[in-house]
């Protein structure tokens, strides 16, 4: 067990020398898409099969070198190998588990700055190797589904293009270079939303995907602006007074912010660290920005606005409201994008984000409390959607809407570990559903309506199980890691408190058991209109047959994942402060959200509970999630068979109906947004292009031109006497003129 | 002494009869001949002027377009040679080819 421990602890390559190389991590995919994109049509299929998957398979082996490396001991000293000097803190003011390595001036504006940082943390390489793992088996995935695709090389340059793009946004150490990544998912996601462009309705939903993630990339720049302006604010008015509570001194903050610009994460950090202690003279919260852009308002005000865009930035990608819209539409590209960029990646970048900047987020409980009540709303909408969705893709779709609404609450109120525990659970189960109803899809003529499946437990064994296991994970049943995980973010959100706004928690709490239930119910739904129950008349083949073992080794591997995670839920360690019980995921984070709860500590903006659930919190979860399962069980397996040929009554196929239609969201935003903006935009074009300035500006001045022109050459006669006769006409007048003058 | 303003009506007058007969002579030769004597016209008010203020920038002036008009004639009579040779006439509204 020690030799095993020791081990672990030791990086086969060690920190120092694997930080220069951590480029490599994003070069690798990217040279893949590259070769893939260009070179794909000579290659032929295997070769194109054999970049891709090694090219993610590489960045996988030197993700785990790089996640190995941040927690790297050295055996003899039992000192930490990784971590380096925070830039903005004192000479003895460490980055710990982390190694981070700094490429030099990106670009510079006057004092901006920005360089080319990449860094690795316990959070990032945790999403490092859920990116690159969970890829690898998307894309091992793929090979076998996209098998009969003409464009399976366009297919494998985007799908590598996307890895690529993620791990900037995760390995990124300052908010630029994150938006670059964030930017390129969204791009690679749009690509692969209307991959298949000839079908008008799938570029339709690229469209609608990339459109909608502008509107959120919009308000995270800004955001980024407003932060640059509040650190330049910052640095003006703050003075060593400021800085001598979070262990770093004024210059080597100033210096460090000319060295690494001022959106730098750790910088970040440090600033929001010295916002909220508040001694007399000293910058806060609450104290007035005195000169620049931002004059006339308050640190904090600035603080709540920044993060409120980041929240609609965030929403956007990550498919909240009021920007969820596009997500479900996004199922128009190929199952395993659904898996890898729906499920599992790119639309938990802002969760990400959140956490990233978790010490920035409890500075403001307002922006806290929208973040949480956002996550419910949009999590219990997308349930209730789900429930009555036909296409097995669109469920799930709308359920990860519903997840990442759960992780928003948690973000929201504050339990962090728990949200990027879920995050990475969820990655795996949702993943392993979706390539599951590839699969499904696959074996049965690319059938998705759940109605028209059926009885595929017997025909598809290893889909089925996999299905099964996933499905018991995101119900949350007990020794699966979806239990774990959405516990750990109800019971945070329970017993975390926002300063001023004490009813959050409770009602974020309420609804979210709403939602676990909500939960239950629709997935036993899918799970049991499609696997269990006899074989639909309607069904397009008569016998499913199993895929290949390509598309079954990502299942397996998924669904043993999703099990074998909840360990990190489990109370195991202890924590070095106190010594109470402490999950292990929340002790493997802790260095990264130790920043946060040091502003908590000194700024009182939440009260952070770490207590660990009860054996009854968890007894009264599982209630909740099996009664909702077992209220599906009893109409899909008893009630309805029972009354098949029976009328519906009216009210229920009302409801039934409104739910169908997604609640009219699409409509009420075409007729809200849309119709508006298209008019606007239409009487733009009618009368101010083509009207004013085509005609009127361009054409017009053309054709005044022309006409003075040709009135003006009858004039030019060529007749000497009758030019002399207009000077002497001239003449006549300026000596009119004159003499008027000389009389007056 | 015959004071200055008759003078200055006198130069006005040939002027106006000069700028007539450039506006109405078909002839060019009669036209260059008004063309002097408006020239004329404006020496007479210089040197009246010249007189007036006692000193001689009048006199110079004078001379100066006495000497523009004599390179003027020889000039203009150059041409309307080379005219005439050319078209056979000297009438004036013969001459708007040179708008082409």
């Amino acid at each position: 067990m020690t030799s095993l421990s020791e081990f672990l602890q030791v990086a086969p390559v060690a920190p120092d020398v694997l930080a220069p190389s951590l480029w490599l991590i994003i070069a690798l995919p990217l040279l893949g898409a590259f070769i893939c994109g260009v070179f794909g049509k000579m290659l032929g299929r295997a070769n194109v099969h054999l970049i891709a998957c090694s090219t993610v398979g590489g960045a996988f082996v030197l993700s785990v070198l790089a996640f190995w490396a941040t927690s790297s001991m050295d055996l003899e000293s039992r000192r930490l190998l990784s971590f380096f000097v925070n830039p903005f803190g004192q000479d003895r003011d460490y980055v710990r588990y982390a190694i981070a390595y700094d490429y030099g001036t990106w670009f510079s504006a006057g004092d901006f700055r920005v360089n080319f940082g990449l860094m690795v943390d316990h959070l990032s390489g945790i999403l490092l190797l859920v990116i690159t793992g969970v890829g690898f088996l998307i894309h091992l995935y793929s090979t076998s589904y996209m098998e009969h695709d003409p464009a399976y090389a366009r297919f494998f340059a985007y799908l590598n293009l996307f890895v690529a793009a993620m791990l900037v946004l995760v390995m990124a150490d300052n908010l630029v270079l994150l938006f670059v990544g964030w930017e390129g998912v969204g791009m690679a996601s749009y690509l692969l939303i209307g991959f298949w462009y000839e079908d008008p309705a799938k570029a339709w939903a690229g469209r609608k995907a990339f459109v909608t993630n502008r509107i959120g990339d919009f308000a995270f720049l800004i955001a980024t602006f407003l932060m640059v302006l509040t650190v330049g604010a910052f640095t003006r008015q703050a003075d060593e007074r400021d800085f001598t509570s979070v262990g770093t001194s004024s210059e080597r903050y100033a210096s460090a912010l000319s060295d690494k610009g001022p959106v730098t994460f750790l910088g970040l950090q440090k600033m929001a660290e010295a916002l909220p202690d508040g001694g007399p003279g000293q910058v806060n919260l609450s104290t007035v920005i005195n000169a620049g852009p931002l004059e006339g308002y308050t640190f904090g005000g600035v603080m709540t606005a920044a993060l409120l865009l980041f929240l609609l930035g965030a929403a956007g990608k990550s498919a909240q409201l009021p920007l969820y819209v596009w997500l479900p539409d996004a199922m128009a590209g190929p199952t395993p994008v659904s898996a890898l960029i729906h499920a599992a990646t790119m639309v938990t970048a802002g969760v990400y984000l959140f956490s990233r900047m978790s010490a920035l987020l409890v500075l403001s409980p307002t922006a806290m409390a929208t973040v949480a009540i956002i996550g419910a709303l949009t999590s219990l909408l997308a349930a209730l959607i789900a429930f009555a969705q036909d296409d097995i893709k669109k469920v799930l779709a709308y359920s990860t809407v519903s997840q990442l609404g759960i992780m928003f609450m948690g973000v929201g109120m504050g339990i962090f570990w728990a949200a990027v525990l879920h995050l990475v659970t969820h990655a795996f189960f949702k993943a392993c559903l979706f390539l599951g109803a590839g699969s499904v899809m696959h074996g049965n003529g690319d059938e998705t309506d759940i109605k028209k499946l059926g009885g595929l437990r017997r025909e598809m064994k290893w889909t089925w199980g996999t299905f099964f296991v996933a499905t018991l994970a995101i119900t949350g049943i007990v020794p699966l890691s979806g239990f774990f995980s959405k516990d750990a973010i109800f019971h945070g959100v329970h017993h975390n408190h926002l300063a001023g706004l004490p009813w959050v928690s409770s009602a974020v709490y309420y609804l979210g058991l709403l939602i676990a239930a909500c939960t239950a119910f629709y997935m036993t739904r899918v799970y049991l209109l499609t696997f269990e129950g006899p074989r639909s008349k309607e069904a397009r083949v008569a016998h499913a047959h199993e895929s290949a073992w390509q598309m079954t080794l990502p299942l397996v591997v998924l669904a043993i994942l999703s099990v074998v995670s909840s360990v990190y839920a489990w109370p195991l360690l202890k924590a070095s402060g106190d010594g109470r019980p402490q999950p292990v995921f929340e002790n493997f984070l802790s260095p990264v959200f130790s920043a946060m709860n040091r502003v908590v500590a000194t700024g009182k903006t939440v009260e952070l509970d770490t207590s660990v659930p009860a054996l009854g919190d968890y007894v009264f979860a599982w209630l909740v999630a099996v009664s909702g399962g077992a209220l599906a069980g009893f109409l899909y397996l008893k009630f309805f068979p029972s009354r098949a040929g029976q009328p519906v009554p009216a009210f229920a196929r009302a409801v039934r109906r409104a739910a169908q239609n997604k609640f009219y969201v699409d409509e009420l935003y075409e007729l809200v947004i849309i119709r508006p903006v298209k008019f606007t935009a239409f009487i733009l074009f009618r009368v101010v292009d083509a009207l004013l300035i085509d005609t009127v500006a361009v054409r017009g001045t053309a054709w005044v031109t022309a006409r003075v022109g040709s009135a003006l050459r009858y004039v030019q006669s060529g007749d000497a006497q009758a030019y002399a006769a207009v000077m002497a006409l001239a003449l006549v007048g300026g000596v009119a003129y004159a003499l008027i003058q000389v009389l007056q | 002494m015959v004071p200055i303003p008759y003078y200055l009506l006198l130069a006005a007058a040939l002027f106006c009869m000069g700028m007539f007969g450039v506006m109405v002579r078909r002839n060019a030769l009669v036209v260059f001949m008004c063309v002097e004597l408006m020239l004329n016209a404006a020496n007479l008010t210089f040197l009246a002027f010249a007189r007036m203020h006692g000193d001689v920038i009048g006199h110079v002036s004078a001379f100066f377009v006495i000497a523009v008009a004599a390179s003027e004639a020889a000039i203009g009579l150059a041409i309307v040679i080379a005219v005439f040779r050319s078209r056979g006439s000297v009438l004036v509204e013969d001459l708007r080819t040179m708008k082409h």
